[in-house]
């Protein structure tokens, strides 16, 4: 009796046991992750822009997780991870961010750099076009959030960016301009040349859409600019030599001068906040009151604002983010609870998370070890199909031949320390 | 000659300027040398620790919105005291002829410092306050900007005050005595090591003088501008001769005044590219610099 009873014990100790271990593995496999990356700058003098990004993406993949999470191809409800590296402002490291995510780890997707000369660079490690066997590039699909200089995405087809358009921006802000100041004529600027984006968007779009609208730069324009963009580029970087700068330059009395002397209509200060602001504040000192300042996208910062609100005063800039819609505000709040603050370059990477789980859920994704190669292809071949996503301020468009976006925009201006929506064209 | 006017304005005006800010690049100068003539080794730390005392400045006027003076005041304390730090770090305990080991721990402490800005601050550009900064001085065609007059008086001062600490105190005469035979010294009853601590606090607080001149010369203070102030320092010094003071002025309003005629004449790009032309023309014709003589170190 003793002997049926242990045994009987055992077997149901046994049958437990192989419960509890096949139980086990099958609880593990249905708590799959959606694992994604980040990175930019959470080093260097820049590292406002990676700490902004960190703490939109660290929002945006709360708010997926609390909703419920990401629909994998199975029908099993994921929750999303992301890890966020820092490739500070360089290419190396970008580069090394890059290789690492993509050999060590089984992140889906990357959302980064922050510059970019880092972006120009790291998008060139990047397998050329899908499925060419002969090119041994990386296979991992980018979607970028803040390295924001014209044309870079198209250097890649695993390669695709939500930033802003800042052809379509600098269009319209000199043709609203043009209406809005009609008796200005002439324009004069600089900007720091060892930043490309500062640099080549001064020249490349900057100067020739003012062009296109009418506005001359003074003493007659500058030889092959036409009013198309990249015309006549080096002839603008040229005749602004003596008032452009470097980004860690402390001195501006010639370049501010340059300005002064020039008595332009309009002004340009195309830099990041620092150069912005040292330059701002020499020209305040030199008495210069241009009829219309305009700076660059990146500007439009609180880091502007913290500098020299002062002497921001009345500065135009074109924007991709203003708190001007309710889920705007709501990732704008959410940003600054994780300490960060949401502006044009940052707020893409709640777009992004909300794209990628939007391309996730329709594309099948699996989210195990054994399919990561498979998931990171319907990931990028999802995010080349993409014509419409939904964005902070209405739809954002796809060119995707490019890799690029359509971002909807506003018209801010330096009002009393804040930025104030004066034309919302969407 | 209405044209030849202007451009002759323009063009004195743009050296006048330079001039003028070229009293912060002295200032650091200053620091550098000062350490150098103490103990023949370069502190690569000096223009991060300067601005480090900025930054605490900056926090005292944020916090409790002090006046401006007050935050020069508290910044060379702070830089003192960073200056200190960084002697214990990297110079007390390393051999004192092994000058690559103090020269690498310092240029290590220079990034760890800025990084440890770069993370208090997320590297965002801060407000600086300025004395004077709306003071323009006009005299006919020309314009003097009221703060960097300022600055340069602050440098003047400092460097009369500091050779009166070389010259004319117990302190000074240690210092000169450490500097030229630290041996020597020794025997004579002189705490080497206490005399170069107090020649880092010394040169800390002129530091955190030049630093926050700097910051308040531009208007905003920034992590960025940590790196070309320790190399235009550099270049101050070696131009001016390792371990002379007044070759640092001197040196620092050169190196001012003709950075801003480069950039008139030739532009951003190119500028920095004939300052360095202008170190290495030294380097090879006048080695030990506009005032400085042979180094006699034993």
């Amino acid at each position: 009796m003793s002997a049926v009873r242990l045994s009987t014990t055992a077997l149901a100790s046994m049958a437990v046991a192989a419960l509890i271990a096949f139980a086990q593995p099958v609880s593990a496999a249905d708590e799959r992750t959606v694992k994604i990356a980040g990175w930019g700058a959470k080093s260097g003098p820049l590292r406002s822009f990676g700490v902004n990004s960190e703490a939109v993406l660290k929002a945006a993949v709360q708010s997926i997780n609390d909703s419920g999470g990401v629909k994998l191809g199975d029908g099993t409800v994921a929750q999303m991870e992301f890890t966020y590296y820092d490739s500070a402002c360089n290419a190396d490291q970008a580069i090394s961010v890059a290789r690492k995510v993509e050999s060590q780890t089984e992140a889906l997707i990357g959302i980064g750099p922050t510059c970019s000369g880092a972006a120009a660079a790291m998008y060139g490690i990047f397998q050329k076009t899908v499925d060419d066997e002969s090119d041994t590039g990386l296979q991992f699909p980018i979607l970028t959030d803040t390295a924001i200089r014209p044309g870079l995405a198209k250097k890649s087809q695993w390669t695709f960016r939500n930033v802003p358009n800042e052809i379509t921006m600098y269009d319209e802000l000199f043709a609203w301009l043009r209406a809005q100041y009609p008796d200005a004529k002439t324009i004069y600027g600089g900007t720091e040349t060892d930043q490309a984006h500062s640099k080549l968007t001064f020249a490349i779009v900057i100067v020739p859409m003012a062009k296109k609208h009418g506005f001359e730069w003074v003493g007659g324009g500058i030889e092959g600019v036409t009013g198309k963009v990249r015309e006549g580029y080096e002839n603008v970087l040229e005749v602004s030599k003596s008032s452009n700068w470097l980004m860690a330059d402390t001195n501006f009395s010639v370049q501010a001068r340059a300005f002064k002397k020039s008595g332009a209509d309009m002004m340009i200060v195309s830099s990041h906040p620092f150069t912005t602001c040292g330059m701002l504040k020499e020209m305040k000192r030199q008495r210069i009151k241009p009829k219309v300042l305009v700076g660059l996208t990146s500007s439009s910062s609180a880091e502007t604002l913290k500098g020299c609100s002062a002497a921001a005063e009345g500065m135009y800039i074109p924007t991709g983010f203003a708190p001007i819609t309710d889920a705007a505000a709501k990732v704008a709040a959410a940003a600054e609870a994780n300490g960060g603050s949401a502006d044009l370059h940052s707020a893409a990477a709640w777009e992004n998370a909300h794209i990628i789980k939007q391309v996730i859920e329709s594309t099948g994704i699996m989210a195990k070890p054994e399919t990561l190669n498979d998931d990171r292809r319907k990931i990028r071949d999802g995010l080349e199909t993409l014509v419409k996503v939904d964005g902070l301020m209405g739809d954002i468009g796809r060119v995707q031949d490019e890799g690029e976006s359509v971002k909807p925009y506003v018209f801010v201006q330096a009002d009393s320390g804040t930025w104030k929506v004066v034309h919302d064209p969407r | 000659m209405g044209d030849f006017w202007f451009e002759f304005v323009e063009i004195t005006q743009t050296i006048g300027d330079g001039l003028l800010f070229g009293a912060t690049y002295a200032l650091i100068g200053i620091g550098f040398t000062l350490i150098f003539g103490a103990m023949g080794k370069l502190n690569m730390t000096y223009a991060a620790a300067s601005l480090a005392g900025a930054y605490v400045g900056l926090a005292a006027f944020t916090l409790v919105n002090a006046s401006a003076l007050v935050v020069f005041l508290v910044s060379a304390l702070a830089s003192g005291l960073v200056g200190f730090i960084v002697y214990v770090a990297c110079f007390r305990f390393i051999p004192i002829d092994n000058h690559l080991a103090a020269l690498m721990a310092s240029i290590g402490a220079l990034f760890f410092i800025d990084e440890i800005i770069v993370h208090a601050t997320d590297g965002s550009p801060l407000t600086f306050p300025a004395m004077f900064d709306d003071v323009m001085l006009e005299l006919g065609s020309y314009g003097i900007r009221g703060d960097l007059l300022f600055v340069f008086a602050v440098c003047i001062a400092g460097t009369f005050g500091l050779l009166y600490v070389l010259y004319r105190s117990r302190l000074g005469l240690a210092t000169r005595a450490v500097s030229q035979q630290d041996v020597a010294a020794r025997l004579c009853g002189i705490d080497v090591h206490r005399t170069n601590a107090v020649t880092f606090v010394l040169a800390g607080l002129l530091g955190g003088i030049a630093g926050s001149m700097t910051a308040a010369a531009v208007g905003v203070l920034s992590p960025l501008i940590t790196v070309p102030l320790t190399i235009k320092g550099l270049i101050v010094t070696v131009i001016g001769g390792l371990g002379s003071i007044p070759g640092a002025i001197a040196a620092g309003l050169l190196v001012g005044g003709l950075e801003n005629v480069f950039l008139y004449f030739r532009g951003v790009n190119e500028r920095d590219m004939y300052v360095l032309l202008l170190l290495f023309v030294f380097l090879i014709f006048r080695p030990h610099g506009i005032f400085g003589s042979a180094i006699d170190r034993d």
